[in-house]
């Protein structure tokens, strides 16, 4: 049988920062992971436990110590960015406060070289997405903070990814902000069938949101758990199967947490 | 706004008032003082002095500012231009601007090219350090969001990295122009035989405290134009973004 390779493929990758006067830092240790396309996957992990270093060596931002990441068949490393549409959305707005909230999702699709009209279509389209067309003129500093954050989800999604990089997205929201983009979030990926990997540390987030849920370690970061979500979509946040999928998950969390624990004690 | 007219009155009633105690050899009358500069007006020669003077700023000031942020940004970018640089960069800007005028008159005699020379060495100095302290307040997690959206390097220092330089920028044009007007004044008035401080010298020479005050008051008139009409102006258009640079402009 040919083994077809998956469209983003992580192998042995092992990530270690050198420290002045210690040993160096180990941020992923020999992480596994092959996510096919189209896949909402979801990485979920105690704070701190590497995921943005990895979000960042798939987007080519920073290379691996050893292993490899391959996406949609590429080797990647900060040489070699992959040709593949990638779009961010990251836990903190990161807007440019003297742009307006238009000019702030319209950078991306003008260095991407799109044609005016397109642009200002895009723009239009992505902002009225996540309710904020009356705020265009907008700057940043003038909206709340959820709005901001919505403001930095159109502007991940107006590239029309292929591939979704989204770090914390929703976490500095709101409940019931989080909760209206969470649904608009799944909508526009069941619509789209792109690629999403979504790094969270809330539980309950991960099993509405994902089709697949992995669940990482603590520093050095490796594969503790790698679980599908087989409820259809859409979904309904109060569903009972949902809700039994979250308690496992908890209790495995905790088993993992209570793991750590006891093998740190035993080192010490 | 009518405070700062307030404060430009109050001075000149002072003025008024102590002028009156003294030889208008000594202390002219502000009255007096602005009638000279009224008749100065007249004369096409004191246009021709202010602008040749101008001109010697504003080309000094190009280079000065040119250079000085190019040299800022290097080290503030880079760990090699910090190490390489900052101290040259402390050290020129401890030197006395007079020496800079002196040095460059006797290297390019007595001509525009010293006093232009001397402005831009004198100002890039503290240009480069305003802008090298500018540098460090840039936020990296939007250079960060720069590249993870696969921004050119050049979009991300011209739209990421320079836009959050503005306020120090305009800080140190600000700066560098008061530098300049000072090393402008002292070339001229050691050296050249027009511009302002060659008038300055002129008439201190022929013992006129009268018209003395009056070039000096034509001078901050000028400086005064500049900021209220350009510098003002180009920073509130700059910074409209802040909100609270809006609620001041809307409250002025």
């Amino acid at each position: 049988m040919i083994m077809t390779e998956s469209y983003l493929s992580i192998d042995h990758l092992h990530k270690e920062f050198p420290r002045r006067g210690d040993r160096p830092l180990n941020v992923l240790g020999d992480l596994d992971v092959h996510v096919e396309e189209g896949a909402l996957l979801s990485i979920l992990g105690p704070s701190g436990c590497g995921k943005s270093t990895l979000l960042n060596i798939i987007n080519g931002l920073d290379d691996a110590t050893t292993g490899e990441v391959r996406l949609a068949g590429r080797k990647v490393s900060t040489r070699t960015r992959s040709d593949v549409k990638i779009g961010v959305v990251f836990q903190q707005p990161r807007l440019l406060a003297w742009r307006t909230v238009r000019n702030n999702v319209a950078l991306p699709l003008q260095e991407m070289g799109l044609p005016k009209d397109e642009i200002d279509d895009r723009v239009r389209r992505y902002l009225a997405l996540v309710g904020l067309a009356e705020f265009a003129d907008y700057y940043p500093l003038q909206l709340s903070g959820g709005m901001q954050q919505r403001v930095s989800l159109a502007r991940g999604l107006a590239i029309e990814p292929d591939l979704l990089l989204a770090d914390e997205p929703f976490s500095a929201l709101d409940e019931f902000s989080a909760r209206r983009l969470r649904q608009e979030f799944v909508r526009i990926w069941a619509e789209t069938g792109k690629t999403i990997l979504f790094v969270t540390h809330n539980i309950r987030e991960a099993v509405f949101l994902s089709s697949r849920l992995l669940v990482i370690t603590d520093r050095p970061a490796r594969t503790y758990l790698d679980l599908p979500v087989t409820v259809p979509h859409p979904r309904k946040p109060e569903d009972d199967l949902l809700f039994e999928l979250e308690k496992s998950v908890t209790e495995d969390f905790m088993r993992m947490e209570e793991q750590v624990r006891l093998e740190k004690e035993m080192t010490r | 706004m009518w405070r700062r007219t307030l404060s430009v009155l109050a001075l000149l009633v002072l003025w008024q008032i102590v002028s009156l105690f003294m030889k208008p050899t000594i202390l002219p009358s502000p009255i007096a003082v602005f009638a000279q500069l009224g008749q100065n007006l007249t004369q096409p020669e004191t246009y021709s002095q202010l602008g040749v003077t101008m001109f010697r700023v504003v080309v000094g000031m190009i280079a000065g500012v040119a250079v000085g942020m190019i040299i800022g940004l290097t080290m503030g970018l880079t760990k090699i231009g910090e190490d390489l640089l900052d101290t040259w960069v402390l050290v020129l800007f401890t030197i006395p601007a007079l020496v800079y005028g002196i040095l460059c008159i006797l290297w390019f005699g007595l001509n525009d090219t010293a006093a232009i020379v001397a402005i831009a060495v004198g100002s890039a100095p503290p240009i480069a350090i305003n802008i090298w302290q500018g540098t460090k307040a840039i936020d990296r997690d939007l250079i960060h969001m720069g590249k993870a959206f696969r921004f050119g390097k050049a979009t991300v220092l011209l739209k990421i990295v320079v836009p959050q330089l503005i306020p120090y920028i305009l800080a140190a044009l600000r700066y560098g122009l008061g530098i300049a007007w000072k090393i402008v004044t002292i070339v001229e008035l050691i050296g050249l035989s027009s511009g302002v401080g060659y008038m300055l010298s002129y008439w201190f020479g022929n013992f006129s405290m009268i018209q003395v005050l009056a070039w000096t008051l034509l001078f901050t008139i000028t400086l005064l134009i500049i900021e209220f009409a350009i510098l003002k102006p180009l920073e509130n258009r700059l910074t409209r973004w802040r909100p609270a640079a809006q609620i001041q402009r809307g409250a002025a």
